[in-house]
């Protein structure tokens, strides 16, 4: 690039600046400082008093059961995620591709619409529905005739992560139908034709020619879901009553902000709360390097 | 024959297809309007109808004609509504019996005057019906009676305050990602320091890695350290930042393919980088400056972690945070806390139905080249 007049360090630094500034302050610093953080038994309740204490926070983390208890319901999370959003936000897409069904963007936008509505305002919808006598439980005792059949999914442990999945699906799909649709209509429609003249029957089309050529989209998709779950908070928060109910519906944002900012009694909730904090990052990261992997590997014996 | 029937085959099967289509869409699309509509109508429910039938539209607080009221006196906790000093004419305070009795909640304050003179006689403690006071009494009776959810929300929430304060941040902090994220957007796309360039670029996709939430627990001691937790200041300054390599990299994207000669030729009328940046680069770029706006003011809008950490007191709550403690205080009055579900998902909404086609091209492009 050639320099103009008038072109310096000054004037691109007056350019840069303030936002980099702001965002050096306000992103990058804290991510060194939660680093640090969780290397110490940093103790708020005596005014920040600091000692290091290498790996101490997270040799508690991993034997604490709620850290494991707060994972696999993670892993339940992040595998609606990508087992359930992404599949069946593809097939949505492809219909809508194939113009399977009339009055496409009122389709398309119904089924976006729940991804920009505040996440605590639908959490408190759907727990509202979810009440053991609220409307669904009315819905299934009209539609069984059993006057005091009751919802229970949200009140046992063993269940309340159904519900929560179903939130999630109707939530989030959208966001990937989207996604996938607007890389469909990238294709190119003669290499469809091309096919169908062929004998190509629409199965073959869809798992030989469009599959391959959305699998980047697809491994795209699964990472953003992946970071996406991993760091969901508010959903399940506003979904669930404090206590045994959040407890057992429990994720590690959840565990993180339940630690730092609601257990006072424990002198190091900072740093064991920033532990945990990346613990989060360094799970996304490894499970996206996994699934980056996965997508190479099954790319390998593609043809083309 | 058999090509017939082969074609007859196909038809069937993309009826089928077709079929399943519609019912997967159709149940999708009743999944998503059902709960809105019935959060809509129930809440212009009263508490009692909607523990009594939960699916039945409102009546009771539209049926209003034939409630009763008492005249009470006018006591401390009965809040005026007009100014005593500047309004000196004398009124009659009745408080209904039917909606949240006692609570002085549903107080009106009557001209004597406007009254007939049986009304206007009435001692506290004695009771009258709506439909005995005149024609323009009623009308104003009975709006306040369909609206009261939402003016017990708004009140006994603070949910004005809270709105106020969430359209201040999602105006500010956007105005602020905007123009930060053009300038640097800019900086990195068309001036000459490529290998700065890049790692300023770098750095800032790093962001793309973080969120709030990963990193709320140092932003929470970062901010107490400089005296910024429970500000206004403070919450903008974060979003602005995680707002950034966004909209860094949407407008560094869109300036790129920007022709040079544009600029060159603003350079020949003798412009500084300020003045052509004003001048040309802004106007140029509406589509991404509108694109990144509707994004970050429904994210901010809708942002709940950061604000629920930092504020601690009302003066700085964001209408989420706002919503969610006045849902758990208030559970047992259900109409209120519906509406003020009503109140925070509104305007995402319309804002939704204006924009989506943007919103859309928006997610596809912020989420794909990321």
């Amino acid at each position: 690039m050639r320099r103009r007049k008038g072109e310096n360090l000054l004037t691109y630094f007056g350019m840069v600046g303030p936002g980099l500034s702001v965002f050096l302050f306000i992103v990058a610093y804290p991510i060194v400082y939660s680093v640090w953080l969780s290397f110490t038994d940093f103790n708020p309740n005596r005014g920040g008093a600091w000692n290091l204490v290498g790996l101490l926070q997270y040799k508690t983390m991993v034997i604490d059961p709620n850290f494991w208890h707060s994972l696999s319901n993670n892993m339940i999370v992040v595998a609606v995620s990508v087992f359930g959003q992404i599949p069946i936000g593809f097939v949505l897409a492809y219909i809508l591709y194939r113009k399977m069904v009339k009055a496409q963007f009122f389709f398309q936008s119904m089924v976006f619409l729940p991804q920009f509505l505040s996440t605590i305002v639908i959490g408190i919808l759907w727990k509202r529905l979810f009440q053991a006598d609220g409307p669904i439980a009315r819905l299934i005792q009209i539609v069984s005739g059993d006057p005091g059949a009751q919802f229970d999914l949200m009140l046992k442990a063993d269940t309340v992560m159904y519900p929560i999945g179903f939130a999630l699906i109707w939530m989030y799909t959208g966001f990937y139908m989207v996604i996938f649709l607007a890389n469909l209509q990238k294709i190119d429609t003669e290499m469809l034709e091309a096919a169908q003249i062929d004998g190509a029957t629409e199965p073959q089309i869809f798992v030989r020619l469009i599959l391959p050529l959305l699998s980047g989209t697809v491994l795209v998709s699964t990472i953003l879901a992946i970071a996406g779950s991993l760091r969901g908070f508010d959903l399940i928060f506003a979904l669930t009553t404090q206590g045994l109910q959040r407890n057992n519906a429990m994720v590690l944002s959840i565990f993180m902000y339940q630690t730092a900012f609601q257990d006072f009694n424990n002198p190091s909730r900072f740093a064991y709360g920033s532990a945990i904090s990346n613990a989060i990052v360094v799970i996304s990261v490894g499970l996206i390097m996994m699934s980056n992997r996965i997508g190479k590997l099954l790319n390998a014996d593609e043809e083309y | 024959m058999a090509a017939k029937l082969e074609a007859r085959r196909t038809a069937l099967k993309t009826l089928f297809g077709k079929i399943v289509s519609y019912f997967v869409f159709a149940t999708w699309t009743a999944i998503t309007v059902i709960p809105l509509f019935w959060m809509g109508y129930s809440s212009f429910k009263s508490n009692e109808e909607l523990v009594k039938d939960i699916y039945a539209f409102p009546r009771a607080l539209f049926d209003n004609m034939d409630d009763e009221y008492v005249v009470i006196t006018k006591s401390l906790n009965v809040i005026l509504n007009y100014d005593p000093v500047a309004d000196p004419r004398e009124r009659l305070i009745i408080e209904s019996t039917t909606i949240a009795p006692t609570r002085r909640l549903m107080v009106h304050f009557l001209v004597k005057d406007e009254l007939p003179p049986e009304i206007a006689r009435l001692k506290p403690g004695e009771r009258l019906k709506v439909s005995q006071l005149p024609a323009s009494m009623r009308r104003k009776i009975s709006w306040a009676t369909i609206w009261f959810n939402y003016t017990a929300s708004f009140t006994r929430g603070g949910l004005a305050k809270k709105f106020v304060n969430s359209v201040l941040y999602a105006s500010v902090a956007t105005f602020f990602i905007v123009l930060f994220g053009l300038m640097i957007g800019f900086a990195i796309s068309k001036m000459a320091f490529p290998k700065l360039s890049a790692i300023i670029s770098g750095l800032i996709g790093l962001g793309y890695l973080i969120s709030i939430n990963s990193v709320i627990i140092p932003l929470f001691l970062l901010l107490t350290s400089i005296k910024l937790t429970d500000t206004h200041l403070g919450v903008i300054l974060v979003y602005t930042a995680f707002g950034l390599p966004m909209s860094v990299m949407l407008s560094s994207q869109f300036i790129r393919g920007l022709p040079d000669s544009l600029i060159e030729s603003a350079y020949m009328d003798g412009a500084t980088i300020f003045r052509m940046f004003v001048s040309i680069i802004v106007p140029m770029t509406t589509p991404v400056i509108v694109t990144v706006s509707i994004m970050n003011i429904l994210g901010i809008w809708n942002e709940f972690l950061l604000v629920l950490v930092i504020a601690s007191s009302e003066f700085t709550k964001s209408l989420p945070v706002g919503v969610f403690s006045f849902s758990s205080l208030q559970s047992t009055q259900l109409g209120w806390q519906l509406a003020a579900l009503v109140i925070a998902v509104l305007p995402a909404m319309l804002v939704y139905f204006m924009f989506s086609r943007r919103l859309m091209t928006g997610v596809v492009g912020g989420a794909i080249k990321g």
